[in-house]
């Protein structure tokens, strides 16, 4: 029965009013006719509301006649008579044709490229990359060959591994994945000395082969020889040799923090304010005036791509700027705060640059105090190996 | 009397293979959900449609509903579901000659 409503919906009903002495004798002959009626009400004496498809309304007009009944349309429902509300709206009807095409239209094209599994290698690189092999945003995915692309950026490229690109909608997705640098071997039967990649103080030196030129204890600077690849003999004279041996050096990490002791610090009044504007391919349309009524603000955009479904991209971007209204306010820190914050800051600095905590011998701190400021310099010394092997030329 | 006696025969064996009443015959199936909602199989004609009151007539008798607001929610010819306040239901079942 429910299917039949359904049904009803699907193909149309009409709501009519039944007016008439034997409005029982009406739906009893409907009943045996195996018309289909629903939602019957009676309304006044003589009077009564019911719903109707389309197929069956037209066999009413004999049993109206036989009953004496007349019978008047209220309402039609369902989906031709929504179509039918459109037949006259012709101009209507052409845009929305008009969008759908559109839409089918620009379903070929690609509107949005993400580059992934880029660590080293700058993603504008790639973008430029891309583009001068016509693939940018704007592209006809049709006739596109992704192979060709990706075969190209190998070859162009060494630094990379592996490209994909992945059509999904319209957006791809290019991944990426980083070739290691190749270390520079020198091989065995070359001849080369080694020499120091660091300022440092050597603490240990065994040349295996070769001739050791600075002694314990030496300050050498970057790029001095440690173990020259030649080795002297009584008889022989001088013969040069692929040099090989281990260096140790202390090396000194300083790094200088300068904190004033009054500060101007921006302080958020929570105030906030939101500007919206539309982006259509290149073109822009701001939707109110660009510049903010705070005084002091910083300024924060924030891009939104329009997509229809998960995955299929609309060359129409949302900018939304929000204006974060702050106050500068002074603070005087005193010298001991001043210098702990400086001296957390350099330590933090110098961390990162070190790897390998185990190797640090010392841990030195200058101060500095003036005026207006604090200044401290933290110092590391640690103890790394510095030798790297180069080539002799002659 | 003979039809009589074809009508208990015919039962008997209804009654052995455990058909159904409202199946093996004509006889109506009246289902009352709630105070608001009444389903009357094997009808055969409505003989008078009010908004307080619906007349029915089945194989058996005349089928009188009372009420408040009664909707013919969804009709067939053999099934009727009637909405609306129900406050009474009565029978008035044809005497057999």
């Amino acid at each position: 029965m429910y299917f039949k409503i359904l049904m009803g919906y699907i193909l149309g009903y009409v709501t009519i009013e039944i007016e008439g002495y034997f409005t029982e004798r009406f739906i009893n002959l409907c009943n045996t006719k195996k018309i289909f009626l629903w939602n019957l009400k009676k309304i006044n004496n003589g009077i009564i509301k019911a719903n109707i498809s389309i197929s069956d309304f037209k066999k009413l007009k004999d049993i109206a006649k036989k009953t004496k009944c007349r019978i008047r349309i209220c309402k039609k429902e369902g989906i031709p008579f929504f179509f039918n509300r459109y037949k006259k709206r012709k101009i209507f009807l052409l845009l929305f044709l008009l969008v759908l095409i559109g839409i089918g239209v620009l379903s070929n094209f690609i509107w949005n490229i993400e580059i992934t599994g880029t660590n080293r290698i700058n993603k504008e690189e790639i973008e430029n990359l891309l583009a001068e092999n016509d693939f940018k945003v704007g592209t006809s995915k049709i006739g596109l060959s992704t192979k060709e692309i990706i075969d190209k950026i190998r070859l162009e490229r060494d630094d990379i591994a592996w490209v994909g690109i992945e059509i999904e909608g319209t957006s791809a997705t290019v991944k990426i994945v980083e070739a290691d640098l190749k270390p520079e071997i020198i091989p065995e039967d070359e001849y080369c000395n080694i020499i120091a990649t660091k300022d440092g103080t050597i603490v240990k030196i065994s040349a295996q082969n070769g001739t050791p030129v600075v002694k314990e204890g030496d300050s050498v600077t970057k790029g001095s020889v440690l173990v020259a690849g030649w080795l002297e003999g009584k008889y022989t004279g001088i013969r040069y040799v692929h040099a090989n041996g281990e260096v140790k050096a202390k090396v000194k990490y300083s790094e200088k923090v300068k904190v004033p002791l009054n500060q101007v610090k921006k302080v958020e009044t929570g105030e906030t304010e939101n500007k919206y504007s539309v982006k259509i391919n290149n073109f822009q349309i701001n939707l109110s005036k660009r510049v903010s009524k705070f005084e002091n603000y910083d300024t924060i955009e924030e891009n939104k791509k329009l997509r229809l479904f998960s995955n299929f991209y609309l060359p129409i971007e949302i900018n939304k700027t929000t204006y974060k209204e702050y106050k500068n306010e002074n603070i005087n820190y005193s010298l001991e705060e001043a210098k702990q914050m400086a001296e957390k800051e350099a330590t933090k600095k110098l961390d990162e640059q070190i790897q390998d905590k185990e190797s640090i011998l010392n841990k030195q701190v200058e101060e500095e105090i003036a005026e207006e400021y604090v200044e401290v310099e933290v110092i590391y010394e640690v103890l790394e190996s510095i030798g790297t092997k180069e080539k002799i030329v002659f | 009397m003979r039809k009589q006696r074809k009508k208990v025969a015919q039962n008997k064996i209804n009654n052995l293979l455990e058909i159904p009443q409202e199946v093996s015959s004509n006889i109506p199936k009246v289902t009352i959900t709630g105070f608001e909602q009444i389903l009357i199989e094997n009808y055969k004609t409505i003989l008078e449609y009010q908004d307080f009151y619906i007349r029915l007539s089945t194989e058996i008798g005349i089928l009188n509903i009372n009420g408040f607001g009664l909707d013919l929610k969804e009709m067939t010819s053999d099934d009727l579901l009637i909405t609306g306040k129900i406050d009474s239901i009565d029978f008035e079942s044809i005497e057999d000659e």
